[in-house]
């Protein structure tokens, strides 16, 4: 295959193939296949399932600091972490636009930005705890809780959790769910975050805070890697803030 | 052959940190509860640590992680050595086209899916779980790899129950664990 200048954009069979530099080796530029990313109904409401790239809450991350550290500007992260995500229309059922961030996990710098920013956002808080909520919040709480030197607490579906776990009831579209937490993982008075990749409606969210502050925990903010705003999920968090990175 | 750093000064910590609760999920089986690891900062850093150092230098370009508690370790461990990390999921999880493998418990079967263009042909992965008992799923795992034309470089786990036999379900791959367990 030729060199592909970067910006070049391939459309093959109507799917479009974007080159990714830093797959790029010797003679010949790997492409990454993005099916779809781009589906008729994503543009039709780019205002309900479009992503925008003014992440909020983090005006107060110092470019200076990003200067002396030789990273991207915090901008510039957020761009590649969100173009990175990919959309899927009518999953898991017609009429919801899945955002799917496998793709991400795909591309070790966004993979390793998105936990940048979180990490530099908590480092210094005095954060104890990281819960994640199975099964999407454990690939980002886990390396959030070690860069931070946190413990790390799964939050589950029923029966996973072997030995004593409280569980916590909340509702879906249609019925409801149980999220358990071990017994004894938590102290009273530790200062924690809750991690997920997304917040919809925050049901799951609310869910976790309220089993965290059971058992006497303080529950510092929520952290998801996209936030559906239209869904208005941070209404069900309470007092609690939501810091999120794509919105 | 499977390989174990029984050497190391950080075993020791690992170990004892692991629980084992027992008649789960069924009478008769010692769970090996990797959740009490997790609550100890520097265990689950030494954790990491102990995979990083063997699997740096090794270009491996892909890490693959078994849901969900592969999910733990296997991110962490991609992030370290700046490779891909791809979950392996239970089925109708992974939205858009997927590949599927089946494979046999001990009653009835299950299924483990990737999604397709998630590993290109020549890549070289490495397939993660928090423990190998039989070897059934990380079987099922290589199989969905390979399907896509990945090498499989090694398997590794915390745990490993060797009584059970996993790693001669491993199609002769290198299997690394860091503790043996009864």
């Amino acid at each position: 295959m030729a060199t592909t200048p970067n910006s070049l954009v391939l459309e093959i069979s109507g799917v479009k193939i974007v080159p990714q530099s830093n797959y790029h080796s010797g003679n010949s530029v790997k492409v990454k296949l993005l099916p779809n990313t781009k589906s008729p109904i994503a543009r039709r409401t780019p205002t309900i399932y479009g992503r925008t790239n003014t992440p909020r809450g983090l005006q107060q991350i110092k470019s200076s600091h990003m200067a002396a550290q030789n990273v991207d500007s915090t901008d510039d992260r957020i761009s590649r972490i969100s173009s990175s995500i990919r959309v899927i229309a009518d999953f898991p059922k017609p009429g919801i636009l899945f955002q799917d961030i496998t793709t991400l996990l795909l591309d070790p710098k966004a993979f390793k930005d998105t936990i940048d920013l979180f990490v530099e956002r908590y480092k210094e808080q005095n954060i104890n705890v990281v819960a994640g909520i199975e099964a999407r919040g454990f690939i980002f709480g886990a390396p959030i809780a070690l860069a931070i030197g946190a413990k790390f607490v799964p939050l589950r579906k029923p029966k996973k959790l072997p030995g004593e776990v409280i569980s916590e009831e909340y509702s879906l579209e249609y019925g409801t769910d149980i999220m358990e937490m071990h017994v004894g993982a938590v102290q009273a008075g530790e200062r924690a975050l809750v991690v997920d990749d997304l917040i919809a409606t925050g049901g799951t969210l609310s869910a976790a805070i309220r089993l965290l502050e059971r058992v006497g925990v303080d529950v510092v903010e929520c952290a998801c890697v996209i936030e559906l705003p239209e869904l208005k999920g941070r209404n069900l968090l309470g007092d609690k803030p939501l810091f999120v990175l794509v919105s | 052959m499977s390989v174990c750093k029984e050497d190391d000064p950080r075993i020791d910590g690992i170990q004892s940190r692991i629980r084992v609760v027992p008649n789960f999920p069924k009478p008769g089986i010692m769970f090996q509860d990797i959740t009490t690891l997790l609550l100890d900062p520097k265990a689950f850093k030494d954790t990491i640590d102990l995979f990083v150092e063997r699997y740096k230098s090794k270009n491996i370009t892909v890490v693959a992680g078994i849901e969900a508690r592969g999910f733990i370790f296997g991110p962490p461990i991609a992030l370290a050595i700046g490779a891909k990390f791809v979950p392996l999921r239970k089925p109708k999880k992974l939205p858009g086209k997927v590949f599927r493998e089946e494979y046999d418990l001990e009653y009835g079967s299950d299924c483990l899916e990737m999604h397709v263009g998630a590993v290109e042909s020549g890549e070289r992965a490495l397939v993660v779980d928090d423990l190998i008992a039989t070897g059934g799923t990380l079987c099922a795992a290589m199989n969905l790899l390979e399907r896509a034309g990945a090498e499989v470089v090694e398997c590794a786990c915390v745990i490993e129950i060797p009584d059970l036999k996993g790693r001669d379900r491993l199609k002769g791959k290198p299997l690394f664990v860091l503790v043996e367990s009864q």
